[in-house]
């Protein structure tokens, strides 16, 4: 098993010999894809495709339960925000008005767009996370020729988080253990002693961050050195010819929705034929 | 001109806002290939000592400097940046703090890329530590999620890939288990035996670092107390003891046959010897 951003995945994975930059270019437009998607089937479509992405690339799929309360909670929010919280539209048609609340289809039709595209742009992100390793962007930055100064903070930055959040745990733990803890207490107080988690950590993160400079002085970096890096880390990947491929196949598919979405009028509200069974059922039934 | 590895004259460091001088008046001479151990108590300036051989005093500090740390002939502050690292590879005490990468094989090529190496000498580099240090089978783990013994052989590993002529290790082994710390220091008896590298070590262990060195130092309140061969470093005792320093067990042992007249010579420093002392003793008696 090998670590990647996310959790853990098998070493016999495929992914493995996909190159960092595929993975990269591959989150940045896919999940653009949904933006440009209104009829919901399709995003329906991008999600099990992404999921049979997660199946053959062999990552849990226990990783997508720990999302389904967010999600739930999250599609409630969008449908209540957009229909008992949406206002008076006379000029929209009412399906139902529970307690005297008006309850219209295009609000209705809308929440399950914009929530059909959040939808895949997580599950996106879900699977880049969850088959990448943090090393990986950096390859994939260097690849891209992007200054090694701004790779190395991004990769620092994202080793930090995880130290901050190690000494905040050892911070809790020593406070715990000196009769601080908070457990039981309201929430106005948890907030005002949180400050005696904060200090302590604050103070730390000085101490690390000196340390860390120490570190980097000792070893020989220096941010306005001349010295040419070898880029071993690009070493360490082959950008194959299925590589080549799997950038031309995502470039060409983000095309082709382009050109059917603007040229063709595909992917639109008109479009979508679960709009309109749903609209059909919905409107019937309210006229009933 | 053959210079010495590292020579210290009159050296007095005071910080910005310390109270008082943190290293004063010290003169240390460190000669090519020579391994010492410096030890001395807490607050003694072993740190800030080893901080100014390796440049992070005054580079990385604010404070007040006067006299001459020489490393290999050249005063530290004359060296370009960077350049000084190249000569003096420093390993810390505290494993975790000084990784700069997100895999055990990317934290050991962080300082040779430093450096501008070719990928191929790199790799014959790489190849070496990891076989030194036994670190191949962790090449693609993150270096925080490995155990503490394996993260300072990787700390150290990292240092040692940069092949510095002067290699400083300030309390290596302070956050490790013994088994750890054996381990540790059997790494740094390959190098001595494999290499002719100058080492300055600080530790408190002192059973550890007795086989290793060729000179033990001791410092306190910024000034060097006493130095001298390891063995003749521990024939006085009692100054050792003024000063804090525990010696292990078996040079105690030996100095109390020795001090109470059961045996003469020089302080035993192994096991071995201390067994040799007490046989002479006991055939005394």
């Amino acid at each position: 098993m090998k670590k990647t951003l996310l959790g853990y995945m098998p070493d016999e994975s495929f992914i493995y010999h996909v190159h960092p930059s595929v993975k990269v270019l591959f989150l940045l437009v896919v999940s653009l894809f949904p933006m440009f998607i209104s009829a919901v089937e399709w995003n329906a479509a991008l999600i099990l495709f992404l999921i049979f992405l997660l199946v053959v690339s062999r990552v849990s799929l226990r990783i997508i339960k720990i999302y389904i309360p967010v999600a739930i909670s999250m599609g409630t929010i969008i449908l209540l925000s957009y229909t008992v919280l949406g206002g008076r539209h006379p000029e929209f048609s009412i399906v139902g008005s529970p307690l005297g609340v008006p309850i219209y289809w295009e609000r209705i039709r809308d929440a399950l767009v914009v929530y059909f595209r959040i939808l895949p742009m997580i599950l996106t992100m879900v699977f880049f996370l969850s088959t990448t390793r943090e090393r990986e962007i950096v390859a994939a930055f260097r690849a891209a020729r992007i200054p090694f100064v701004v790779t190395y903070m991004i990769a620092m930055s994202m080793r930090a988080a995880g130290m901050v959040l190690e000494d905040f745990r050892i911070v809790r733990q020593a406070e715990q253990a000196r009769g601080f803890d908070t457990k039981g207490k309201s929430l106005p107080y948890k907030i005002r002693k949180y400050v005696a988690y904060m200090i302590p950590l604050f103070a730390l993160s000085l101490r690390r961050a000196e340390e860390f400079t120490n570190a980097l002085v000792a070893r020989g970096y220096s941010f306005r050195s001349n010295v040419k890096r070898p880029d071993y880390i690009l070493s360490r990947y082959r950008f194959r010819w299925w590589d080549a491929l799997a950038c031309l196949v995502i470039m060409a598919g983000f095309a082709a929705l382009l050109a059917a979405r603007y040229g063709y009028g595909k992917f639109t509200l008109e479009d979508s034929i679960f709009l309109d069974w749903l609209g059909g059922r919905l409107l019937s039934g309210a006229a009933a | 001109m053959n210079h010495h590895a590292v020579e210290i004259i009159d050296y007095t460091w005071k910080y910005l806002h310390g109270t008082g001088e943190a290293v004063s008046g010290l003169n240390l001479t460190v000669e090519a290939g020579e391994c010492i151990g410096l030890i001395g108590s807490n607050g003694s300036g072993k740190t800030t000592l080893v901080n100014s051989i390796d440049g992070l005093i005054p580079g990385q500090y604010h404070g007040i400097k006067t006299g001459e740390v020489r490393v290999f002939g050249t005063e530290v502050e004359e060296y370009k940046r960077g350049e000084l690292q190249r000569e003096v590879g420093l390993v810390f005490s505290d494993p975790e703090a000084q990784f700069t990468a997100m895999t055990v094989e990317d934290e050991l090529v962080f300082g040779m890329e430093n450096l501008g190496l070719s990928l191929k000498e790199i790799q014959v580099r790489l190849d070496w530590a990891c076989e030194l240090a036994d670190l191949g089978s962790m090449l693609e783990k993150p270096p925080y999620e490995i155990s503490g013994g394996q993260k300072q052989r990787v700390a150290l590993a990292a240092v040692l890939a940069m092949q510095p002529k002067l290699l400083i290790l300030d309390e290596p082994t302070a956050m490790l288990d013994p088994i750890s710390r054996a381990r540790v220091f059997d790494v740094l008896a390959r190098l001595r035996k494999e290499r002719d590298i100058t080492m300055i070590l600080i530790e408190h262990t002192l059973e550890h670092i007795i086989p290793l060195v060729d000179r033990m130092v001791l410092l306190g309140e910024g000034k060097v107390l006493h130095q001298a061969p390891t063995r003749e470093f521990f024939d006085d005792l009692t100054l050792l003891r003024e000063q804090g320093v525990l010696p292990p067990s078996v040079v105690g042992f030996s100095g109390w046959l020795r001090e109470s007249g059961r045996v003469d010579g020089p302080s035993a420093l192994s096991i071995e010897e201390a067994a040799d002392q007490a046989r002479q003793a006991r055939g005394g008696e």
